[in-house]
C-alpha cells in the first residue's frame, strides 16, 4: 500500500486535530495574504500617485524669461546632453473659453489622467464639465484645431483638458514647458551643469519628500512581510508539536510498519508528506480567506481600484509554496524521530 | 535436498540494564529446515521473544552468526535488512497489529510495493474472510482479526512465517481454527512456520516442539 495514501488516512482519521493545526497555518497564511497584499497594494497606489514626481530633475523656462513654453531648439540642446537620460517631457497652455481659463496638458501615460467615464484622447477634468458644460461629445476648437471630448476625469482645482503629449506639442508650435530626466550622477551636481550650459531655464531636482515616502513604502512591505511570518511561523510550530504527538501516539503502529519491511525512508517520507500536506491545506485555505479579507479591507478603505495588484502571483504561490516547505521542514524532526525508533521498543509500545 | 531457512551458530544477545548485563540469548546453536513448523516454548525470561527478534531481523545479535535463507543478517544495511523483512518474512502478532484506519483488504495490501487487491482478496477468502474485505478491524472478532494478519504476512509470499504468541488473545476454539489454518498453509504450500507460544495445545500442531531456557536450548522435540 502506498504510505502516502496512509498520510492522507492519518490526517483524515484525525480530523479535529488536522483542522486545529491546520488552524494555525491558516491565519498565519492568511494574514500574510492579507498585510502583504494591502501593502504591496498601497504601494502600487502611492508609487503611482507620487510617479508624476519621479525624476532626478525638471527643465522648464525660467519665469522671468516671459514664456511658459521652450522651443524646439532648447529641447533638443536638453535631450543632447550626455548627463541626462530618460526624458519626459509635458506641454501645458491655457486658452480662454467663454472668460474662463481652459487648462491644455499633454498625456504621456493615461493612467495619471485617472479616467472616471469614456476613454483616453480628449479627456476633460470635473471642473471644465461644470464650468464649461462640456461632456462626452463635446467640441472644444483651440488653436485652429477641434477636439472631441472622449472621456471625463476626476476634479482637478482648475478646469483641465487632457490630450496626447503629442498632440498637445504640435498644438503648442512644437514646444514643450517642462522636460523630466534622470541623471547620471548626483542629481544636484548635474542641475548646476545644466543651468550652466542652458541660459533661460530653471532646474529642479527631485523633491527628497518624495524619495522618502517612496522608500518608507518598501521598508513598510518589508515590516509587514516580517510581522505577517512570525504569525505564519507560530502556525508551523503547531505542526511540529502536532507531528511529534502523532509519532508518539503512533510507536507501536510505526513498529509494525517497520516489521513488516517498511524502510526508515519510507517511514520518514510518509510523515513529511503528511506535514507537507497539512501546510499546502492549510496554505491554500490561508490564501483563500486572504483574498477574501482584502477585499473586505480594500473597499473599507476605498482602494478597490488596487485590488488586482493586492494579490500578485507571487504572493498566492509564495504563500502556499512557503507554507508547504516550512511544514515539510517542521516535519524533519518528527520525521527522523520516527524512523530512528527500534523496532523492537515500538512494538512493546502501549 | 532441504535448505536451510534459519541457522544460528552461537548467537549472543546481550542487553545492558544499568549496571549489568543479561543474556537474552547465550550461545544459541539451531538449524531448521526450509518447509519445517517448529514452536517454541519457554518460561517468560528464557529467551524466546529474543530469539524470534533475531530470527526476524528486527534485532541483531550482540556475538555470533544468523543467517537467514544463506544470509548473514549482520552484514546488511538498515535498508537491506527493512527489504529482507519485506519480501521473506511474515509477522503474526499476539495482538494482531493491524492498522485501526484501514480496512482489511488495505491492511493486507499494506506490504506490497505494487498494490494487487485481486491477489490479497484470494488470501482473505483463503483465510475464510470472503465478503469482509472492506470490514475495518473493530468491526471484526479476535479470530477474524488473526486470519487478516496472517493474510497481511502471506501477501509477499514469503520463506517463513514468524508468529509471536498468535493465539494468546483468542479463546480455544479461535486459537484452534488460526493454528489449524498455519498448519495447513505448512502443510499444503510448504510454507515454513515458527511460533513462540506458551500453549502447549497450539505448540502441538506444530513439528518440532525447542523448549528454551536462560537464552539456550534446553529441549529439542521432533
Amino acid at each position: 500500500m502506498d504510505l502516502y495514501k496512509l498520510a492522507l488516512n492519518n490526517i483524515r482519521r484525525r480530523k479535529l486535530r488536522s483542522a486545529l493545526t491546520m488552524l494555525g497555518i491558516i491565519i498565519g497564511a492568511a494574514m500574510l495574504m492579507v498585510l502583504l497584499g494591502l501593502t504591496a497594494g498601497t504601494t502600487t497606489a502611492i508609487k503611482d500617485e507620487t510617479n508624476a514626481y519621479m525624476y532626478d530633475i525638471a527643465i522648464s523656462p525660467e519665469s522671468t524669461s516671459g514664456s511658459y513654453l521652450m522651443d524646439s531648439q532648447t529641447i533638443s540642446q536638453v535631450e543632447n546632453m550626455s548627463n541626462l537620460h530618460d526624458f519626459r517631457e509635458v506641454t501645458a497652455f491655457s486658452e480662454d473659453m467663454n472668460s474662463t481659463k481652459l487648462f491644455f496638458e499633454g498625456v504621456n501615460n493615461w493612467k495619471d489622467a485617472k479616467i472616471i467615464n469614456g476613454t483616453q484622447g480628449v479627456v476633460v477634468n470635473q471642473v471644465a464639465v461644470e464650468k464649461l458644460g462640456y461632456g462626452i461629445g463635446s467640441k472644444i476648437t483651440v488653436k485652429g484645431d477641434e477636439l472631441t471630448v472622449t472621456g471625463i476625469s476626476k476634479e482637478a482645482q482648475a478646469p483641465y483638458v487632457y490630450i496626447n503629449q503629442t498632440t498637445a506639442r504640435q498644438m503648442a508650435g512644437d514646444q514643450v514647458a517642462v522636460i523630466y530626466a534622470s541623471t547620471n550622477g548626483d542629481p544636484k551636481t548635474v542641475a548646476d551643469e545644466v543651468k550652466k550650459q542652458l541660459s533661460g531655464v530653471s532646474v529642479e531636482t527631485k523633491s527628497d519628500k518624495v524619495k522618502e515616502i517612496q522608500e518608507m513604502t518598501d521598508q513598510a512591505l518589508l515590516f509587514m512581510g516580517f510581522i505577517a511570518s512570525i504569525a505564519l511561523l507560530v502556525g508551523i510550530i503547531s505542526v511540529i508539536n502536532t507531528m511529534l504527538i502523532s509519532v508518539m501516539e503512533r510507536t507501536r503502529e510505526l513498529g509494525v510498519l517497520k516489521a513488516i519491511g517498511f524502510t526508515n525512508w519510507e517511514i520518514k517520507g510518509s510523515i513529511l508528506f503528511e506535514s507537507g500536506l497539512l501546510g499546502f491545506f492549510g496554505g491554500v485555505i490561508g490564501v483563500i480567506l486572504g483574498i477574501i479579507g482584502i477585499y473586505v479591507v480594500a473597499n473599507a478603505l476605498n482602494l478597490a481600484d488596487y485590488i488586482p495588484g493586492m494579490m500578485p502571483v507571487w504572493l498566492i504561490l509564495g504563500v502556499i509554496v512557503g507554507a508547504t516547505i516550512l511544514s515539510v521542514l517542521a516535519g524533519l524532526y518528527p520525521a527522523t524521530k520516527a524512523s530512528k525508533l527500534q523496532v523492537v521498543e515500538a512494538l512493546r509500545n502501549d | 535436498m532441504t535448505n536451510h531457512i534459519l541457522e544460528f551458530e552461537d548467537v549472543w544477545k546481550t542487553y545492558h540494564m544499568g549496571d549489568s548485563d543479561v543474556n537474552a540469548l547465550a550461545g544459541l546453536n539451531l538449524t531448521l529446515e526450509e518447509g519445517s513448523f517448529t514452536a517454541v516454548m519457554g518460561p517468560s525470561g528464557s529467551g524466546k521473544s529474543t530469539f524470534l527478534h533475531v530470527a526476524g531481523i528486527l534485532d541483531i545479535p550482540s556475538k555470533g552468526l544468523f543467517r537467514i535463507n544463506g544470509r548473514q543478517t549482520s552484514e546488511l544495511s538498515v535498508k537491506e535488512q527493512a527489504i529482507l523483512r519485506r519480501n521473506e518474512i511474515g509477522f503474526i502478532f499476539q495482538r494482531f497489529n493491524l492498522l485501526s484506519q484501514l480496512s482489511a483488504l488495505e491492511n493486507v495490501t499494506l506490504p506490497m510495493i505494487h498494490e494487487d487487491s485481486e491477489k490479497a482478496k484470494m488470501i482473505l477468502d483463503k483465510m475464510g474472510l470472503h465478503g469482509k474485505y472492506h470490514k475495518f478491524p473493530n468491526q471484526l472478532s479476535g479470530g477474524e482479526q488473526q486470519r487478516v494478519a496472517i493474510a497481511r504476512a502471506l501477501i509477499n509470499d514469503p520463506s517463513i512465517i514468524l508468529a509471536d504468541e498468535p493465539t494468546g488473545e483468542l479463546d480455544t476454539a479461535n486459537a484452534n481454527s488460526i493454528m489449524q489454518v498455519l498448519q495447513d498453509l505448512n502443510r499444503n504450500d510448504g510454507v515454513s512456520i515458527v511460533i513462540v507460544t506458551h500453549n502447549q495445545a497450539s505448540a502441538a500442531f506444530a513439528d518440532e516442539i525447542i523448549h528454551m531456557q536462560d537464552g539456550k536450548i534446553k529441549v529439542d522435540e521432533k
